[in-house]
């Protein structure tokens, strides 16, 4: 049956959420638009995100600073992907290596084990939640969980940062320069190797800042990073890979797909909905909606 | 004079134990446009490639106002004083042009005046780019993608430019202008060109010396003036059929 008030509150919800998947999303397409490969540990580094989130506003902030916790969780995600970046990935431009693709998916799913792996031996399988004290919100008539509504807002701010730091920065610069031109940013004296940690830094990091967001919404646990990753990747087909607008428009659309499909359809069947609407692209335009047919390095 | 660039011996390629330069040894005298031509496949744009270090020589030496390059990386090759103009299309099409200068004045980000000053100069030097600034450098035609990738390696006033085919690809009637544009970066910067052509006619007329490049060595060299037409086809000739 269908009723105005419902489909609203359905519609926000669909939004909020989608606002907080296109964060994650946006960190896959970015990296792999720099550095030309696919992450496929990211979900693990949304799980350090949450894990980070959930000591430090469990043992050390307290939950009315979720959003310090959130910062330093983005921090801290950020950092373990620079320091990382020059053992895995690096050899993929300076080993020799000629297969980079198949390099690159072998290493980062190894690294996907191990932390996944770590994640549970240190934890176990227990579920966490850092808790919350942020309550309904009213929209309107319609109500509204305050720790999601908190966390879209804090994602949205996110993005603002992140392209700001894109149009604004000679960092910017030159990482929008590199997703065009490898040779072309080291003839103009960039240290591309150096690039390319800044660039995987910021990538996990956004997926780290959507897992600390997202902690005391989804829950904190080892393998809570696989449904947002399939997410990610369902967004990135729909919207193009390699496309950040795509990115943001596709994360909201799943996000809304899901939330409708829910409420109008039938509930069990959420995650459904995402690939019904992701089959329906492949149909209608098989390189995403803001996908190119082919991209050239 | 002692040469601004001198290249001893190299020996490099692009997968080990398959040498594309095989002994190649060469001198750049300062403020010389130096032309390399040759056969394809001769070696002519692993050379610069080399030079500017995306290529390792593993044996022989490459100096630079005297010092050893040769184990550096590009973006130190570049401090240095060495732009490289490749053969590709290098603008980067999704920046503005003005975007595209600032990438070409990436060594000067801490400097912002010194930035303002010299892309003011580069508007000065080529007027076409001045009003399109704010375009997408994808939408420049041919002619004008090689305007603009030349005057992005003018913005850190290079004491050498590697330039490699400019006029590959360019209707007939844009190579004049092409070989106008690398005039203007000589003059404007009273800079030094390595350049690279396959258009030898044209390419020699705009030479001071000339060295042929054959097999990964050099074939032969002189000032231009010592490379007639019949000549560099009798050269030519000699190459092809060994």
């Amino acid at each position: 049956m269908f009723s105005a008030e419902l489909f609203t509150q359905s519609l926000i919800a669909g939004i909020v959420i989608g606002i907080i998947y296109a964060l994650m999303a946006l960190g896959i397409t970015f990296i792999y638009s720099i550095v030309k490969m696919i992450n496929w540990a990211m979900g693990e580094f949304y799980m350090l995100g949450s894990f980070v989130q959930y000591f430090l506003v469990v043992g050390l902030l307290g939950p009315d600073l979720w959003w310090v916790a959130a910062l330093l969780s983005a921090a801290a995600v950020f950092l373990v992907g620079w320091l990382i970046e020059p053992v895995l990935i690096k050899p993929m431009f300076t080993g020799g290596i000629e297969r980079r693709d198949d390099y690159a998916t072998v290493v980062t799913i190894a690294l996907l084990l191990l932390m996944r792996n770590l994640a549970t031996a240190l934890n176990g399988p227990y579920q966490r939640s850092p808790g919350t004290n942020l309550g309904t919100v009213m929209l309107g008539p319609l109500p509204e969980s305050g720790a999601r509504l908190a966390a879209a807002l804090c994602a949205l701010a996110a993005m603002v940062l992140f392209w700001v730091l894109l149009k604004k920065t000679w960092l910017g610069l030159a990482l929008r320069a590199s997703s065009q031109s490898r040779v072309g940013v080291q003839i103009a004296g960039v240290d591309i190797l150096r690039l390319d940690q800044v660039a995987f830094g910021i990538g996990v990091g956004l997926a780290g800042v959507a897992g600390a967001l997202l902690a005391p919404v989804f829950l904190v646990f080892p393998t809570n990073g696989v449904v947002t990753t399939t997410k990610g990747f369902e967004i990135i087909v729909i919207g193009g890979l390699g496309s950040i607008p795509g990115a943001v428009v596709a994360g909201i659309l799943l996000g809304v797909a899901e939330s409708l499909g829910a409420a109008f359809i039938s509930s069990p069947y959420q995650n459904a909905y995402g690939f019904v609407l992701l089959l329906a692209v492949l149909l209608i335009k098989p390189s995403g909606l803001f996908g190119e047919r082919m991209r050239h390095a | 004079m002692s040469a601004l660039l001198e290249i001893a011996d190299a020996h490099a390629g692009y997968t080990s134990g398959v040498d594309i330069l095989q002994g190649l040894t060469l001198s750049v005298a300062p403020g010389s446009l130096t032309l390399v031509i040759g056969p394809n496949g001769a070696g002519k744009s692993t050379l610069l490639k080399t030079v500017f270090g995306f290529l390792r020589p593993h044996r022989g030496e490459i100096a630079f106002k005297g010092e050893p390059i040769g184990r550096l990386g590009p973006a130190e090759i570049k401090r240095r004083g060495i732009a490289y103009v490749p053969q590709e299309i290098n603008v980067f099409p999704l920046l503005t042009i003005e975007e595209n200068l600032r990438m070409g004045g990436w060594l000067l980000r801490r400097d912002p005046a010194g930035l303002r000053r010299q892309m003011d100069k580069i508007y000065a030097s080529f007027p076409a780019l001045a009003g399109r600034r704010r375009e997408a450098a994808g939408n420049l035609s041919g002619g004008q993608g090689r305007m603009l990738s030349v005057a992005r390696e003018m913005m850190t006033e290079p004491a050498l430019m590697l330039v490699d085919e400019p006029t590959a690809g360019l209707a007939p009637n844009l190579v004049d202008q092409v070989y106008a544009h690398l005039q203007t970066a000589r003059r404007v910067l009273d800079a030094t060109i390595l350049l690279v052509d396959q258009n030898v006619d044209d390419a020699i007329a705009q030479a001071d010396t000339v060295y042929m490049v054959n097999l990964g060595r050099i074939k032969a060299e002189g000032p231009a003036a010592s490379f007639p037409p019949e000549r560099v086809k009798a050269l030519v000739q000699e190459c092809l059929l060994g």
